[in-house]
């Protein structure tokens, strides 16, 4: 009543290859990561909670603060021909703009690291893998936050 | 409540709606071959099949096991949805055979099977369940109260009260849901769709006193703050549970008790 | 081959072996082999409820229970066993709902019950409101209640271990349970485990017919292995017929659906139970009702163009209370019908359900050999066991209450015994027979196939024993099974490998089923009469004279291999119920 075809892919038994039999199986291609009796033991506290609410939250308070940073920047005031050395001097002098910069630039990273923290929890398979992405994920994000931070607090507006 | 006896006879006389006299047709089977024993890699086979567009993909499959290649292996039991033997993957999505009929999923194309997804294939569509049953097992997923003395009455417990975890207590154990989930597929740590069902099951049971443990358990690296809510589970469930839902709810119980 | 020790080994994972393991693994060290998942088993399938006399929404005692079940047996019931039933009914709807059970509640609380099939108020009045239920999923909630409990009290399960052997050692001329062979679907690798206590669970045989509401797994495994080592079965010819399966494909569909108000109707639109039982109408009990089905169809007032079938008719019953009480059969019928319940009667036929006998047992679930003889170290439980609370029709929901009444009472049985009890020496080469049973299969070269084998034994039997039998049926199907058997020796399969060989257990199952057909066929040839599932046409009364007893199959083997059945008969226990005639 029906036919079989096998489709062209199909693997026949390749010359050298090794061949299985009943009593000599291949090997099982396993899942990545899976759980075991022994997984990892589970992690108290409520970091991923507040991580998860931070994105969130922070989410909010930058949408406010960058589109008014981008407000500023590019259309107010004859748009983005204005800024200059000078611009910025002039609004950094104000302890305000500090703080606005400085939220936006604390927010704007931690929440993009914790978003690629994330995808790389998702997407990352082998433990090496991680290990060195997170490495070098966290190691931006502190170098730039301390850079960023550096500059907001210690701007001479005389340095020429 | 009137009964409409005229309208029964009328109906009678006509053929059944749904079981109009139907040809056969033809259909393409595409199934994804996995042996050790023969081989090490996973291939795909056509089968050709003479069906009753009517009939479940199940019987299809059980079509080629009795008539064509006794090799091709899959688990199933009841054949109407309530064990949850057979979850696999067709055309793409996670569905349980038997509750796919071929009409609804375009026979006109060769319909494609697949074990489902994150979980090790063992042969054909075969997969290996003890990770799931372990991130069940994980969640407590048993009524915790004060030991009392010998049954003398049943608890009260309102009609309301009954209904706010309905939802999830239909659920099967298919593995549809966790395994339609990108976050398990290639993170196996991941409790999974399943597992937080069953626990929002017992957490939002007022007879429960062991919410509280629960959500420590799902408040963990790899519990509920790992959904992305791409509603894949909600999707697959052939229950019609509103997993993401539920999920949902166990995120929100923890945030609201923790602050 | 590996040997494993344990006190208690249950076979089976379903509500009777589940409940068993949770008593079980309380005493002794127990191991649960099973052939599924335990959540896959077919106590899930269950749907309407489970009765018990809590007398939560009217006036109910236990006492009128027991008489329901006695009479709806056909007055085939060991009345001490269904005494037992009823009066622990009780406490078993309690220790679920303190399990867990998501039962429906009343508005004040307590557990909701409703009307069922052949349960009556004062000895058959009317209808009373008797079963607990879970919506329609009942099964499903017990099931996954009693897994829930497995997990909690950490049951050790061994997943898709299929046992094919019983071993029994003769001690002093007396036959004694040593173990269970067991064969592992992921490896092909045999198990023996030795164990001062068996119980088997493992449920019933309804797959030797071809419309059934049974599982594609329910094969009679257990019944198959203990029959084949000596031991008798009771009772076989009489098989449950639901009236309302969903026509062709026979799945399930709850007696619920006329608890709550369904009725069923011929093509006329004619409510045609009133004809067959003026009292209880839809709700009579299910033999009856399915003989009224297929009487309706034989006289020509089945629906459809071939007229074989009748209608469960919804349609009067506001929607909201289908979404909230029926929610799983409604869906059945959109999806495999694509009927809409709410507007459109469903088209239904009786299904093969569930078979009332099985492996004899007294009320403490010890399997026995004889009409008296205990095997020590051997019970049964659930839908594989005969104890005879069932006689010769099963009320509705009293088999979701057997499973956890006596799978309860076997596991701590089971779990005592053990506690006291030594290991019974095992046999020599315990595995032979699996061994030589699974080699046959694997290396046979001969030309027959499982499939065809098994698609002609579900249609003689759907043909030939099903709701209405006669001598010349009966017979008919004896030779065609006979005919079978012996092609069966000649079957091939294909796969011959090692992991999760299905193919060979699919042989392996029809050869059971085989075995039990058998036995099943004969019985009811035996049967001069008519009693409650089991309906001969040519002998259409029941004739208390000389067949108020029970039947006991057992194999006999001749000198020259050759088996045949051999029939005796046991008495049956009476207390207070007289015999009448049965009404409804």
């Amino acid at each position: 009543m029906s036919t079989t075809e096998t489709t062209a892919s199909g693997v026949g038994p390749v010359e050298g290859a090794p061949v299985y039999t009943v009593d000599n199986p291949a090997p099982l291609i396993e899942a990545p990561r899976k759980r075991t009796k022994k997984s990892p033991k589970s992690t108290r506290g409520n970091f991923e909670l507040a991580a998860w609410l931070f994105m969130r939250l922070s989410g909010i308070v930058l949408v406010v603060l960058v589109l008014g940073h981008l407000l500023i920047q590019l259309v107010l005031d004859g748009g983005v021909s204005k800024i200059g050395f000078a611009f910025v001097a002039g609004r950094w002098a104000s302890p305000f703009w500090q703080v606005w910069d400085l939220l936006m630039l604390w927010l704007a990273m931690l929440h993009g690291a914790n978003g690629l923290r994330t995808i790389i929890n998702d997407y990352a398979e082998r433990p090496n893998s991680r290990l060195w992405l997170k490495g070098l994920l966290y190691t931006a994000t502190v170098f730039t936050i301390l850079l960023g931070t550096l500059v907001i607090f210690t701007f001479d507006p005389n340095i020429r | 409540m009137a009964t409409p006896v005229l309208d029964k006879a009328d109906a009678a006389g006509q053929p059944e709606p749904g079981f109009a006299d139907s040809p056969y047709i033809t259909v393409t089977f595409r199934v994804r071959r996995f042996n050790p024993e023969v081989a090490a890699e996973a291939t795909w086979e056509d089968f050709q099949l003479e069906i009753d567009p009517k009939e479940r993909v199940l019987d299809g499959l059980h079509k080629i096991k009795w008539d064509v290649d006794g090799t091709l292996t899959f688990r199933r039991s009841c054949a109407h949805g309530i064990c949850g033997s057979d979850a696999m993957r067709i055309n793409g999505k996670n569905r349980l055979a038997c509750k796919t009929l071929i009409k609804d999923i375009n026979p006109e194309k060769p319909i494609t099977i697949e074990p489902i997804k994150g979980l090790t294939v063992l042969k054909d569509l075969v997969v290996d369940m003890e990770p799931f049953f372990q991130a069940y097992r994980d969640v407590m997923p048993f009524l915790v109260v004060k030991e009392t003395n010998e049954p003398t009455r049943e608890r009260y417990q309102s009609p309301e009260d009954r209904e706010r975890f309905d939802d999830t207590t239909k659920c099967i154990l298919c593995a549809a849901c966790t395994s339609s989930c990108p976050v398990f597929w290639n993170d196996g740590q991941y409790f999974g769709p399943a597992a937080i069902v069953n626990a929002h099951r017992f957490i939002f049971d007022s007879r429960d006193e062991a919410g509280e443990q629960r959500l420590e358990i799902l408040n963990d690296r790899d519990g509920v703050w790992r959904c992305r809510t791409t509603f894949n589970c909600t999707d697959a469930c052939p229950r019609g549970i509103e997993v993401t839902k539920a999920i949902q709810e166990v995120k929100r119980a923890l945030i609201t008790r923790r602050y | 081959m590996k040997i494993h020790k344990y006190d208690t080994v249950i076979v089976g994972a379903g509500g009777a072996g589940m409940r068993a393991a949770i008593e079980a693994t309380k005493r002794s060290r127990t191991a649960v082999l099973t052939k599924l998942y335990p959540t896959r088993s077919h106590t899930g399938a269950a749907q309407g409820g489970m009765a018990a006399a809590l007398a939560n929404v009217e006036e109910d005692n236990w006492e009128w229970h027991t008489f329901d079940t006695v009479k709806g047996g056909d007055y085939l019931v060991d009345q001490d066993a269904a005494e037992i039933l009823a009066k622990e009914a009780i406490d078993a709807v309690l220790d679920l709902e303190k399990m867990g059970l998501p039962f429906n509640r009343t508005p004040n609380g307590t557990i909701d019950q409703r009307r069922f099939g052949g349960h009556s108020r004062n000895h058959g009045e009317a209808p009373v409101r008797r079963s607990c239920y879970a919506a329609d999923r009942t099964g499903h909630m017990i099931l996954q209640t009693l897994y829930q409990n497995c997990v909690k009290e950490g049951v050790e399960f061994f997943n898709e271990f299929y046992v094919l052997d019983q071993l029994i050692t003769e001690v002093d001329g007396v036959k004694r349970s040593a173990g269970v062979v067991a064969y592992e679907l992921a490896t092909g690798e045999i198990h023996v485990f030795q164990a001062k206590a068996v119980i088997y669970a493992s449920g019933g045989t309804g797959k030797f017919f071809k419309v059934t509401s049974n599982a594609h797994t329910l094969t009679g495994d257990g019944q198959a292995a203990v029959y084949r080592r000596g031991l008798p079965l009771e009772d076989m010819e009489f098989f449950q017929f639901h009236p309302t399966g969903i026509w062709r494909m026979g799945i399930l569909l709850t007696e619920g659906a006329r608890g709550e108000g369904g009725i069923l109707r011929n093509k006329d639109g004619e409510r045609f139970m009133e004809k067959y039982a003026p009292v209880m109408k839809d709700l009579a009990s299910r033999d009856v009702v399915s003989r009224s089905i297929y009487t309706e169809i034989r006289e020509g007032r089945g629906c459809g163009p071939e007229g074989d079938h009748v209608y469960l008719d919804l349609t009067h019953l506001p929607p909201e209370q289908l979404d909230a009480k029926l929610p799983d059969i409604t869906e059945f019928a959109r999806t495999y019908l694509g009927i809409e319940p709410y507007t459109d009667p469903i088209p239904i036929q009786p299904t093969a359900h569930y078979a009332m006998g099985g492996i004899p047992t007294n009320v403490m679930g010890e399997v026995l050999a004889d009409n008296t003889t205990v095997v020590p170290g051997l019970y049964a439980a659930g839908e594989v066991a005969c104890v005879s609370v069932h006689g010769a029709n099963r009320l509705g929901t009293n088999s979701l209450l057997d499973i956890n009444v006596f799978g309860r009472r076997a596991g701590i049985a089971a779990a005592e015994y053990s506690a006291k009890a030594d290991y019974v020496e095992l046999p020599d080469a315990p595995e032979s027979f699996v061994v030589e049973q699974i080699e046959r299969l694997r290396t046979s070269t001969g030309n027959e196939r499982v499939a065809t084998i098994r698609r002609e034994l579900q249609e003689t039997m759907d043909a030939n024993v099903m709701v209405f039998r006669t001598e010349q049926t009966i017979k008919t199907a004896v030779e065609k099974i006979a005919e079978l058997k012996e092609r069966y020796r000649n079957v091939a399969i294909q796969d011959k490998g090692k992991r999760f060989n299905t193919d060979l257990l699919e042989a392996i199952e029809l050869g059971n089923l085989l075995d039990l057909a058998e036995v099943m066929a004969v019985s009811a040839l035996a049967r001069k009469e008519s009693r409650g599932g089991h309906y001969r046409e040519d002998y259409p009364n029941r004739d208390d004279v000389n067949f108020m007893r029970h039947t006991m199959a057992y194999r006999e083997v001749g000198a020259d291999g050759s088996e045949t059945v051999r029939l005796d008969y046991k008495p049956v226990v009476q207390t207070r119920y007289q015999p009448m005639e049965r009404k409804y």
